[in-house]
Parts: structure tokens; sequence; C-alpha cells
């Protein structure tokens, strides 16, 4: 068997278990358990007024290091800063255009269905119950498939740190909740821009804003759909000459929301799964790998045990033909029986000889 | 005192305006009775006109709709008259909808507040789509309302729905038996009983602090009085303000929002309390509370200084 035969068996080994398997079939529609009652954040883009208040409160209760620009200093919101490794909260302005500015906060979503939780191969990532999603480095490799899975840019890792750097990210402040606080960035916030809650309640809330203040607000909720839906979410103010969205038309508000740079146009099911469905074929054909190389191995063998005997067979008639020929010439020159005689002792010396190279075959 | 003398002034400007506004109720009302640069009517009735000219059952008091004035306020004719033609609304858009009204009722062309642009020709707008629009085009209304929505209540309705006809007259307009004549009989009647709204004046405190949750900073002492002054008199001479703050708290419920109309509110911290409620997480925590309508009234009013985040021209500091 040559090296393109076993691929093509191998492709068409892993298409039918695909095919057939139903394991693979469930891999489609696979999720992470959906926690009806986790909390969430409703982030308010009309009431933010970029004071950085969240930034001091994830610093304080958190206990991180002392940021290298004080939080007193407003004008690095200007520019399009991202999550650090000692900042799990950034506050970015933008321009909705008219001098018009609003500002958001990042941090991670805390998705329903984390991208996140599905890249990790050693299960870092936990979705739990309260709705955060929470990192453990006990098993962390530092591959940073999770960094390149988020599609919110969010984790964020160690390279300052020489031995055994982890990710970091925002923790939705998992063991205030446990005590019944409210997460650091919350606490802080001066304005209410953020809103703690059941996420089914925020989605109530957001929506009674809306439905308020129609010509204020875009009519759309990040985050209540998208990637699969997200435990932190977005709503922002209707940039001023354009035309409203209509309700939740993810493809409508996207240019408005890209003014804030949150892009609607990631889907309304989970980033993991646009990969579950190839990579739940993965375990079935490992699985077949002891059958499809035993069975590679079985040919060969059968193949080569064929090529043998047909050799032994080619090899005995060769000799019966010398040894007819050779007969032949003693009996015309000797007579029938000198040539028995000769057949008998010409047989029994190749038996011996092959007897002596299969026994004895080490010696030569 | 910061601004004293100003203050003074203010005060005396708004007891100015009290005094002025009862002397003139009467010459104001007459006065917008004139007749308009077209032969147009001054004032009209308009009556729930059903499309099978049937009595309108349970209808609620027709509105008194003062034509000369609402002709002066918009550019031309097709603003309400939309097709082009000075028919009446309910022509087309009757009690339950017609196929030459499009199926939008006499209700919901009159009180639609959202109408999506029309891909040709005039894009309708309805009573209070209009009303709204010119106030989010005015600074001076957009302060209050920046942060706050009518609470569409009666008291509200009442405010145009104030024709105060028998049910005899009712029965006869929403069939449309009424001569022009009575009909206009009937609103003049109405529009000269109008009487003009009264504005909060020396009534309300003068200087508010506000410790409640001093801390990092000192208690703020909020300037109640000149804040008040300064909102009516920005929207004295606003006819459209003074129709719908039909009482004086009315303006003072924009701020001491969602309880019952009083002189006497309960104060913000006897529902916003320092913590956010979990089981009631929309309603802002009170420093939120505060934030919220300080600076969404400044930001409605462009008003440019101080900035939302120069914590300390409000807030003084607190010595350690």
């Amino acid at each position: 068997m040559n090296r393109r035969k076993f691929l093509t068996l191998m492709g068409t080994a892993g298409v039918v278990s695909a095919i057939a398997t139903p394991k693979a079939a469930e891999a489609g529609v696979h999720t992470f358990p959906y926690y009806d009652n986790g909390y969430g954040v409703l982030h308010d883009l009309t009431r933010c007024i970029g004071c950085r208040q969240c930034e001091v409160g994830c610093n304080k209760v958190n206990n991180l290091p002392a940021p290298k620009v004080p939080f007193s200093d407003l004008t690095v919101t200007h520019k399009k800063r991202r999550t650090t490794t000692t900042e799990w909260t950034v506050v970015n302005r933008y321009d909705l255009g008219d001098k018009e500015y609003v500002f958001r906060k990042q941090q991670c979503f805390h998705c329903n269905d984390p991208a996140c939780a599905s890249a990790c191969f050693t299960k870092c990532y936990i979705k739990n119950p309260d709705g955060s999603v929470s990192y453990n480095d006990k098993q962390c490799v530092g591959c940073r498939y999770c960094m390149v899975a988020c599609p919110f840019y969010i984790p964020t890792f160690e390279y300052e740190e020489a031995f055994d750097p982890i990710i970091q990210k925002c923790t939705f402040c998992k063991s205030r909740l446990e005590k019944g606080q409210l997460p650091g960035c919350v606490e802080h916030c001066t304005m209410d821009a953020l809103t703690f809650g059941r996420r089914k309640d925020l989605i109530n809330i957001a929506h009674k804003r809306i439905a308020a203040n129609p010509d204020k607000y875009l009519d759309y909720i990040y985050g209540e759909n998208d990637c699969g839906g997200t435990a932190w979410m977005v709503i922002m103010p209707k940039p001023k000459g354009m035309a409203q969205c209509a309700p939740g038309n993810a493809s409508e508000a996207h240019d408005a929301m890209k003014k804030v740079g949150l892009d609607t146009g990631l889907g309304n099911q989970p980033m993991g799964e646009l990969t579950y469905g190839a990579l739940g074929t993965v375990p079935m054909i490992i699985s077949f790998w002891p059958l499809l190389l035993g069975g590679a191995y079985g040919i060969t063998k059968r193949r080569e045990a064929i090529a043998k005997a047909n050799q032994e067979a080619a090899v005995a008639e060769e000799r019966q033909k010398t040894i007819d020929a050779a007969v032949a010439c003693i009996e015309k020159e000797q007579g029938k029986e000198a040539a028995e005689q000769h057949r008998a002792a010409m047989t029994a010396a190749l038996e011996a000889q092959d007897s002596a190279s299969q026994h004895g075959g080490e010696d030569k | 005192m910061r601004n004293g003398k100003a203050l003074l002034s203010k005060m005396q400007t708004v007891a100015c305006t009290i005094c002025l506004f009862a002397w003139c109720a009467g010459p104001v009302g007459a006065a917008e009775q004139q007749q308009a640069d077209t032969s147009t009517p001054a004032a009209t009735v308009m009556f729930p006109v059903s499309g099978d000219k049937k009595v309108a059952k349970g209808s609620m008091q027709p509105v008194v709709f003062n034509h000369a004035l609402h002709e002066k306020a918009v550019t031309n004719c097709g603003t309400c008259h939309h097709t082009g033609e000075p028919q009446k609304c309910s022509d087309c858009h009757t009690l339950t909808g017609s196929d030459a009204g499009k199926g939008v009722t006499l209700e919901q062309a009159m009180h639609k507040r959202t109408i999506a642009p029309a891909k040709k020709g005039v894009t309708p707008s309805s009573c209070v789509s209009c009303h709204e629009k010119v106030i989010s085009s005015k600074q001076e209304c957009m302060g209050c309302h920046n942060i706050v929505t009518p609470k569409y209540d009666e008291a509200w309705c009442n405010v145009c729905h104030n024709a105060k006809v028998t049910p005899e007259q009712l029965a006869k307009g929403s069939t449309g038996a009424m001569s022009n004549e009575e009909n206009r009989a009937i609103a003049d009647k109405a529009v000269k009983a109008q009487k003009p709204n009264e504005t909060p004046g020396f009534f309300v405190p003068t200087k508010v602090t506000i410790d409640g949750l001093a801390d990092e900073f000192k208690p703020v002492l909020f300037n109640h009085r000149r804040h008040v002054a300064s909102v009516v008199e920005n929207i004295k001479n606003d006819k459209l303000a003074n129709a719908f703050h039909y009482k004086k708290e009315v303006i003072c419920s924009t701020c001491h929002h969602n309880s019952p109309l009083s002189m006497t509110p309960p104060k913000c911290g006897s529902c916003h309390k320092a913590k956010v409620d979990p089981s009631n997480p929309q309603v802002p925590s009170l420093k939120a509370a505060y934030h919220l309508q300080c600076m969404g009234c400044h930001d409605g009013m462009k008003v440019a200084r101080p900035a939302n985040t120069d914590c300390s021209t409000c807030h003084k500091v607190a010595e350690k």
C-alpha cells in the first residue's frame, strides 16, 4: 500500500463515520448548558459619561496593580484601548458623528455558549450557572487558542511572565457574586449605566427603555442573540441622522453598532457551533484508527503471503523442470534405472539444501 | 452668595410673569379667535365621525382644535392636510379605518408617535408626532424632555379633549348632522373659556442641601429655586408648553417623577436607595438617580459647563 492509497482510505473512512454514526450528528447541535436564571449586566451607552470609575472599581476589588496613567486622566479613553492582563475592563470613547460621543466599557461578555471554552482543549473555561464564564489556570498549557476563538478579543496572556504565564480576563467578580455583592465595576458606576440583574429581566428592562424612548435608542440589544446570547448586553443611542432599525434586526443595526465597535455580523449561533460539526468527527476518526491501521496491515501481510506462495510455486516448477531435463539426459545415455536413481538423489539433495537453509540459515 | 443678584432679578421676572399672565388671560384667549390669513375656520370641534355615520358610543370628549393657532405654527397646509386637499381628517380616517385612509384609524392618525417616512409624497404627521418634533427642536424644552416622557394619562388626554359638549351635541356631531355654524359656536365658547396655566413660582424651596451620600465629597448645595425659575422663564411664551403644562406641578414632575402631582413631592431618597435593590434593578441607586437627572437635563439643554466628568464643580472635595 502506498501513501496515496492510505490517505484516500483514511479520508473515506472519516466521511463515512461522520455521516453514518449518530454521535457525529449529535455533535452538530452541541451547546453548553444554557442557564436560564443566570445573571448579566446591561450597559446603557446613553448613560455612560466615561468617568472611568468602573475601571477604578475593577482595579480595587480585584487587587490589581496601580495603572501607569492615573484613573483621573480621562483622555486615555480617546484611544481604542484593549483589555490587558492588569486592566480587565476599559472604557473607550466612540464618535457617532456630528460631534456626538458615546463611551463603551469593554470586558468579557460572558457568553451563554463561550467560544473560549469551546476552543480550550484542557477545559480551563467553565460557564457557571450564575452566568459567569470563569477561567482556571490549573490545567492551562498556554496555547492561547481561547484568545484566537474569542470574538471580542478579551482573554489576555501574560507575555511578560517568564515562568508559568496564564490568561487574565474579567471574572464577573464571581467571588463577590457568591457573597451577594455586586461586581466591582457595577458598584462603582456613578450613572447606573451598568444595570446588574437576571439576564432575562435585563432584556425586559432594555426593551422597556427602548419603547419609552423610541427616538433616543437604537432598537437593538447587543448580546440578546449575538453569538448565541451573552450575559453582558449593550444598548446604544440611535446616531442622529440614522434611520431606526427594525426591532432586533442585526443587519439594519450593523452600521450604528459598528460605530461603537460592536459587530452585529457575528451571527445568532454560538461561535463554537461553527466548528462543532467538523470537530465532532475527530473522535470518530480517532476511534477508527486501530481498525484502519489493522486493516491496512492485514492487507499488506496477505499480499506478502500470496507473493511468497507464488514465488515458491514458481521456484518448485523451475526446479522440477531442471530435474526433468537432467533425468531425460541421463536416461538417454545410461538407461531408465540409473535415471530414476539420479532423480531420487537430486530431489533428496535439494530437500536437504532447503531444510539446511531454513534451519541453519544464520550460519551462512 | 454666588449669583445673588441674578437670582433676585430672575425671581422678579418670574413674579412679573405670573402677574402678567393673570392680567392677560382674557385678551390672549380672545386674540386667538381672530381669523387667519386664509378663509379657514378659526377653531373647530373635531368629532369622532364613524364611517357608517353611527353615534360613537363611549367616546371621550371631542377636541376643540384651534385652527388659526396651528396654521401659523406650520410652514404649509400640507403638514396636516397631507393629501393636498383641504378636506377633513375624518373623511378618510374613520373610527374603524377605511380603504381611503389606508386602514389608518382616526385614533392613529391623531396620536401615532412614530410614523415611517413615506416613500413618495408628504410624510403625514399626527398631532402627537408633530408636537414631539417641535419639543425635540427646542433647546429650552429638551432639558426636561430629555429625561422625562409624558405620562399619557387622563389629564394629558384632557389637555386636547376638552370640548365639554352635551351627549346630544356629541351624537349630532359624530353622525355628521351638525352644521358648521353650530360647531364653531361651541368651539369659540371653549377657546374663550381657556385660562392660562399657573407656573411654579415662590412656593418652591430656595436651596436644597443634598447630603444623603456625602462621603468622598462634601454635601451639594443645590439652588432649587434658581433651577425652577430658569426653566419657567425659558418656556413662558411657548403656547404648546403652556397648554400641556396644565398645572404648575407638571413642571415639578420632571425631577419629582413617578409620584402623584404635588407641590410637596417625596424626596428622591424615598424610592432611590443608596444601593440598587436586586429585586428591582431598573430603579437606579440614589447617586445614579441624581446624576441621571442633573446630567440628563444639562445635556438636553446643551449646558456646556460643567462637564459631566468634572466632579468638583458641583461637589466640593472633602478634607481628609
